[in-house]
């Protein structure tokens, strides 16, 4: 085979250490680690798996309690699942969702596909947002002075102060919350603000900065966008707004016929997935962000590089050449003057109404003096005597230079509410627990502007109450119930059947929305520029805990961050000359200090960082995130500054410790033509087949009898944006244990579904690619040879089973599969899990025990779901009504599944194309599932 | 130097080595017989019951349809339990003071479920649907017996794989028409070979390959 690129997935291998190779040849990394160290550790290591793997099935069958309904529920079948569409929250922001329910009990969060900007497609968080609802740590009755406390006991409370403040008007009444967009909650503020004149509700959102209102910003529609210039906006990455824009990617990507194809320009100050997928990607140093921004639009700046310069001219260009069609975009943590050009820009080009909107903020939009810097102020000058914090968590989320733990300390009286037990919430006076979004009423709109009304999928579990209901008490003497102050909001909705319907679709038409007015541009203090002895520091969302307040989510922590593939810590990432330069790599401590302010954490040669920028992720550090999210990696909120939460200037060194990071990007590696793993075609060279062994069908083995149906998947690579959707709804769907981060940095993950990233070329300015890997399904499967008990086999329809009450475990599968999907089960991941996270288990799924090889199903309990529906009606599967849930949740509709005997469907089509390729091919696998290969400029060997 | 060995020596060893041998082909027979027992497969045994409730009396006697209270049966893997509600559609008329009853009657009054114990059951990983089945033409009897006759119910089959795979291998002679399946004492026509073969037809029956994939039944 010829003419593929190289490929690496990280410096170590770019650089071809003789230890990689050794890795590589090992099937567990850590096992050839231990073995290196303690022969006798892994022989103990192994006996005990050998010796009580096997017992594993031997168990009696219990004769068990049925426990039926008193009355049952009209509608409800036992056995059978129940949709309900609703909303779960990111940024303040509506995510349209389906919730599945079995028994009562939520199971499952999809995209909602009748929802016309999301149209089904998933990101991790919403897939994620269930295992929230079960979070053991979940805090579950109120809370006085740190002792339980009954709601009964606040309530009367309560009436005093609401006394007081009808007298006072209010005055001393703050109230903190986080970014919401809930037509309900805004209309409660402002009848509050109108009650209670005196009191202020002041806004925090630590990802829109602490001070001032945040800069006028264009809504992206990227659906009418064909090229699209991003500066430092990660539009593909996770936000609100991620399954909307990588639907519109998928729909311009994938085809051949490169007319209807967007194009990206991306420059950024620390890579990200969009920046991966951009046809023309620079890594620029965010004191450099503005002069190049500058560059667009006036042309060439002797400052900047040759590689700037390149782009600075190639990218207004291309901007010109598609008015009207073209996007300049700016990212949420740019400065006001840089927000402000990009408003002018596409005004200029026409742009504004067709592939970007300004239309007004759809969340809270505090009033003067509304800040989180105003409450700071008043609260030292003694203007609060009593706060409210709702829903937020100030104590852990406030800049370094805002000692607010102290501050906070400073008001009399301190309620705080929330879901968890938190920082705040140890320094208030009361801690009042919160509904999750699927126990509660509200609505929120999505940031397309549509709303959706949040209905409960499940009772309240705990003794908890609703939002609405906590801000109506302020006010109003008469409790009012969640579901009856949201109805308010919706007279449109008064009808029995107009709210049936609006609850039945999922969204309605949001209140009134008015074209903004941009507002004046503020004065932001310049980013700074650092000396010679310096490096710019730029601060980050995490890509899976964000800003923390998925800390205590296993799913989100185990998650591989789609480019570090680091799990349950977040890293500093240095660039590749800089590493070298300090002689530190991956794992090694750094030490970043900056005006007074200092952290510790690993680094992470990041291929494509710019030189001397080093990038903090915020999240972690949480001293009370719960049972799995207090006490990993470190503070990144201590590096912020009140006027400047993104950017710092500072030194950075290291300390000579070590630590082990558990990272999944050199484990499961494939062994074979690393070349071929990951193709690209041309327009002009379509073919991504490369030599006759490929598609030679020689074998020793019989082939199989062809039936009418012969499942098979394919991923389309030009499409797929590495964004983790599928990887979670996998999770979500088949009950896959989370194991804990040593587990993880012993190879030991349990994931079905991998996302692979592959470098290639410079380090400085590599590509990057995303290749996920499921099964294979290979109609000449090596794990089926390997398994001494007949534990995998092959089923008529193709699928490669795996018998789970018949595997010994003697793990053979693993070691001939050359794909490496198998996960084993080391241990019981399972049964000591803490009540109730087993109640969101997909009951037709088998939850696996110690000693068992599992791998993906490709979703066999969804294809039984469908035949036998399809059996009862003696009928034959239709095309479409099986979905895996890895290709239900993509956002960008990269995967396809359905039935190769059909000629007829979208996946057999798909086959049929020349971007078609199988993954390992000349090993004569013949996997089911194939790959389409990306389209570039340039084909492999061109 | 004398001899270490006795004369019988030989004899002994022989004898326990033997005795060793029977020993172990017994142990394992009996395990093996164990596990194949009634015992293990926990067949013919009636549990405690909160109710002693008689399917003989309420099938036979009252002529009730297996559907009035396993109401799901055709359209869910679950053939569905009998909410408290469905018991009192009857017995708020009938029996209303009877003794075994209470506990039926304070359910309701309390909104406390009844806490029966299952009587029928596969293992965990096995996914059996009662849907299926029945659309199929296969009937209760088949797997529960003659239910309709216990006045007390048991578990009439056990079941163990190779009971589900003899059908899934040669499900012809147990097909019936779809009005039949409730009907506990229907007997085969004559020309039941013609039968056989039209239901087979009619049903789409899979082959005893695809019925006897692993994925079938496991997952």
């Amino acid at each position: 085979m010829s003419g593929g690129k190289t490929f690496w997935r990280s410096i170590a291998e770019y650089q071809r250490s003789d230890a990689f190779g050794e890795m590589l040849k090992a099937e567990f990394p850590s096992l050839f680690e231990l073995w290196t160290v303690d022969r006798r550790e892994v022989l103990r290591v192994m006996g005990a798996s050998l010796a009580l793997a096997g017992m594993a099935g031997c168990k009696p069958v219990r004769s068990d309690d049925v426990v039926p309904f008193v009355n049952r529920p009209e509608g409800l079948l036992e056995g059978r699942t129940e949709h309900y569409a609703t909303a779960v929250p990111f940024d303040g922001f509506a995510q349209p969702v389906v919730a599945t329910t079995s028994g009562g009990r939520p199971i499952k969060l999809d995209g909602n596909p009748e929802h016309p900007a999301f149209r089904g497609g998933s990101t991790p968080f919403m897939q994620a947002a269930i295992l929230d609802l079960y979070d053991p740590d979940r805090s579950q009755a109120p809370l006085a002075g740190g002792r339980p406390a009954s709601w009964g006991d606040f309530d009367g409370q309560m009436a005093k102060w609401r006394a007081a403040w009808a007298q006072s008007r209010g005055a001393g009444l703050r109230i903190l919350i986080g970014p919401t967009s809930s037509p309900t909650l805004l209309r409660q503020i402002a009848e509050l603000k109108a009650a209670l004149p005196q009191a202020r509700v002041h806004l925090f959102d630590p990802l829109s900065g602490y001070a001032g209102e945040p800069p006028t910003r264009l809504r992206p529609n990227l659906a009418n966008a064909e090229v699209v210039v991003s500066l430092d906006d990660d539009l593909l990455g996770p936000g609100a707004m991620q399954a909307i824009n990588a639907r519109a990617w998928g729909e311009r990507h994938g085809d051949l016929d490169v007319s209807n194809r967007m194009r990206l320009y991306v420059a950024e100050t620390t890579p990200t997935q969009t920046g991966a997928k951009a046809d023309r990607r620079i890594g620029v140093p965010p004191s450099r962000l503005a002069m190049l921004a500058k560059a667009i639009v006036a042309g060439g700046e002797v400052t900047l590089t040759e590689a700037e310069i390149a782009w600075a001219k190639e990218a207004p260009a291309a901007l010109e050449a598609a008015r009207g069609r073209s996007l300049l975009t700016v990212g949420r943590f740019a400065p006001p003057e840089v927000q402000a050009l990009a408003l002018q820009v596409n005004q200029a080009l026409g742009n504004v109404g067709k592939t970007c909107d300004l239309a007004a903020p759809l969340t809270y939009v505090p009033g003067a003096g509304e800040s989180f810097l105003d409450l700071v102020r008043d609260i030292e000058a003694r203007r609060v005597s009593a706060l409210f914090v709702l829903g937020v968590n100030p104590v852990y989320q406030s800049p370094g230079d805002v000692p607010f733990a102290r501050i906070y300390a400073k008001v009399p009286l301190r309620v705080h509410a929330g879901l968890h037990v938190d920082e705040t919430a140890a320094l208030s006076n009361w801690h009042m627990p919160l509904n999750h979004a699927l126990e509660d009423w509200s609505d929120a709109c999505s940031p397309d502007g549509l709303a959706t009304i949040i209905q409960p999928v499940v009772r309240p579990m705990y003794d908890t109450r609703s939002l609405h209901e906590l801000v109506a008490a302020l006010t109003a003497d008469e409790a009012a119930s969640a579901q009856q102050v949201v109805r308010q909001t919706w007279p449109q909705l008064a009808a029995g059947a107009a709210w049936a319907g609006a609850l039945k679709t999922g969204f309605v038409a949001a209140p009134q929305q008015t074209a903004a007015t941009p507002a004046p541009v503020q004065v932001a203090p310049p980013i700074p520029q650092p000396r010679d002895d310096q490096v710019e520091i730029v601060i980050r969302p995490d890509p899976t805990i964000h800003d923390g307040s998925f800390a205590n989510n296993g799913w989100l922590q185990e998650l591989p961050k789609p480019l570090f593939k680091t799990t349950w810590e977040n890293v500093v990432a240095i660039s590749p000359r800089l590493a070298s330069q300090m002689q530190v790599d991956s794992g090694d401590m750094l030490r970043l200090e900056s005006d007074g302010r200092a952290v510790e954490g690993p680094a992470w040669v990041l291929p494509g960082q710019p030189e001397r920028v080093v990038t903090l992720y915020l999240g972690y550090g949480r001293t009370r995130g719960g049972s799995i999210g207090t006490g990993t990696g470190y503070d990144a909120y201590r590096m912020r500054g009140i006027a400047q939460p993104w950017n710092a200037v500072g030194t950075v060194k290291p300390t000579g410790a070590k630590t082990k990071l558990a990272t999944t990007q050199e484990q499961h590696l494939m062994d074979g033509e690393v070349e071929g793993l990951i193709r690209t075609v041309s327009p002009e060279h379509p073919s991504a087949r490369r030599g006759a062994e490929e598609t030679d069908e020689t074998s020793f083995y019989p082939k199989w009898p062809e039936g009418k149906t012969a499942w098979g998947m394919v991923i389309d690579l030009d499409r797929c944006i590495g964004c983790n959707a599928c990887v979670v709804a996998c999770q979500a769907e088949n009950n896959v244990p989370v194991v804990g981060k040593k587990q993880v940095y012993e190879g030991r993950e349990m994931a079905w579904l991998r996302v692979d990233r592959y470098y290639a070329g410079d380090p400085d300015e590599p590509e990057t690619h995303f290749e996920p890997v499921p099964c294979m399904h290979c109609e000449q499967a090596p794990c089926e040879m390997g398994c001494p008990v007949h534990a995998t086999v092959h089923s008529p329809e193709g699928l490669n089973l795996m018998v789970y009450n018949r595997c010994i475990g003697t793990r053979t599968c693993s070691s001939y599969c050359p794909y490496k999907v198998r996960r084993f089960n080391w241990f019981d991941y399972t049964s000591d899990q803490p009540s109730p996270i087993e109640a969101q288990r997909n009951p037709d799924v088998t939850v696996r025990g110690r000693g068992v090889m599992e791998k993906c199903t490709y979703c066999i309990q969804r294809i039984e779901a469908a035949e036998v529906q399809a059996d009862i009606e003696n009928r034959d599967v239709r095309e479409g009504e099986v979905t895996t849930a890895c290709q239900q949740a993509c956002p960008a509709q990269a995967i396809r599944f359905g039935n190769l005997a059909d000629a007829e469907s979208a996946v057999a089509k798909q086959r049929r194309s020349p971007r078609n390729y199988a993954l390992l091919g000349e090993q004569g696998t013949r996997p089911r599932t194939t790959y389409l290969a990306k389209i570039g400029e340039k084909a492999d060997g061109e | 130097m004398p001899q270490i060995f006795s004369r019988t020596a030989d004899t002994w060893f022989r004898a326990l080595a033997l005795g060793a041998l029977v020993l172990a082909v017994a142990l394992f027979g009996g395990a093996f017989a164990f596990a194949r027992s009634q015992y293990w497969d926990v067949v013919a045994r009636t549990p405690d019951q909160p109710v002693p409730f008689s399917h003989k009396h309420h099938v036979t006697d009252d002529g009730i349809d297996c559907r009035y209270c396993h109401s799901t049966v055709e359209t869910s893997a679950n053939a569905g339990f009998p909410a408290t509600h469905v018991c009192m559609t009857c017995h708020s008329q009938l029996w209303t003071n009877a003794e075994v009853l209470a506990p039926v009657r304070q359910s309701l009054a309390e909104n406390r479920p009844i806490d029966w114990h299952r009587v029928a059951r596969v293992p965990d990983y096995v996914y059996f649907r009662h849907d299926i089945h029945i659309a199929k033409g296969i009937a209760c009897v088949e797997c529960h017996g003659r239910i309709d006759k216990m006045p007390l119910t048991y578990r009439a089959k056990a079941f163990e794989m190779k009971f589900c795979l003899d059908c899934h291998r040669d499900p012809a002679p147990r097909l019936r028409p779809r009005d039949q399946v409730y009907n506990f004492d229907w007997k085969p026509p004559p020309d039941h070979a013609a039968l056989e073969r039209r239901l087979m037809a009619a049903y789409h029956i899979k082959s005893p390959v695809e019925l006897t994939s692993c994925g079938t039944c496991h997952r």
